[in-house]
């Protein structure tokens, strides 16, 4: 996996986006993805050519259709890079707080 | 965080710094399978078409899952059945299939896809096996550091 790939995948809106409308129901075809977005069918298909390329994507055809299914191996090994190494406790217990607050905000 | 739902296929996948035969060797091996699968315990079996998969707790005292060999195609596709018996509710769950599939790939690595499929009669069951990207990392772990990823702290 090349983390530059999956940070690049990831800094975009629409992109994540394509990710939680697969968390929410996987195994789609570019139809029903493109259905979702206020975008055309060609910049759908260049959103997950990225996503695909950083592993985060895995396409698989069944009969005619190619069903897309999110991966979430690569974010599995960001996080334990990138998240679990740097995260204190103290960081935890601040975000805690953050989100208490904000909850009764 | 957002429940998912008609979620009946999920698949992962990675690409390990191995040869396929590495890879195969370490998804059928029993002695392999504990270092990255919370300690399991695979009784030793022929790798055959309608062969028993049978997995226990690392202490050998629970059942963890009683699978039947559905497919075996050394070193490039092993699919058995899956049911998780070491809980209750998601053993009462119907039967679903795990696939694995192993590709020899670009500069000495393998990818490796794991599709665990027919889970429409095992939604709990569904939702438990996210935790094959820890499983599957491990597995990428141990095999290119020869040591598993830490425990879970």
């Amino acid at each position: 996996m090349d983390d530059d790939l999956v940070f690049k995948a990831l800094a975009d809106p629409t992109r994540r986006m394509l990710l939680d409308r697969l968390f929410e129901r996987d195994g789609r075809t570019l139809t029903e993805l493109e259905a979702q977005l206020a975008m055309t069918r060609f910049g759908v298909m260049k959103h997950l050519k990225v996503l695909e390329g950083a592993g985060l994507v895995v396409s698989r055809r069944r009969g005619r259709e190619k069903l897309h299914f999110l991966n979430p191996v690569p974010i599995r090994q960001i996080h334990d890079r990138w998240i679990d190494k740097y995260r204190e406790r103290e960081v935890s217990a601040l975000l805690d707080l953050k989100t208490s607050l904000e909850d009764t905000a | 965080m957002t429940t998912m739902t008609e979620t009946t296929t999920q698949v992962y996948q990675l690409y390990i710094r191995a040869t396929p035969e590495q890879v195969w060797d370490a998804i059928t091996n029993p002695e392999t399978i504990a270092r990255y699968f919370h300690g399991a315990q695979l009784d030793p079996g022929p790798l055959e078409v309608g062969a028993a998969r049978r997995t226990w707790s690392p202490d050998r005292s629970r059942l963890w899952g009683d699978n039947t060999i559905l497919e075996c195609d050394p070193p490039r596709r092993f699919v058995h059945t899956w049911r998780s018996l070491y809980d209750d509710e998601l053993a009462a769950e119907d039967e679903s299939r795990v696939s694995w599939e192993i590709e020899p790939a670009q500069g000495g690595t393998s990818k490796l896809t794991l599709v665990h499929d027919r889970l429409e009669g095992a939604p709990k069951t569904a939702a438990s096996v996210r935790g094959w990207s820890f499983i599957l990392s491990n597995l990428k772990t141990l095999l290119e550091t020869g040591e598993p990823f830490p425990a879970e702290g």
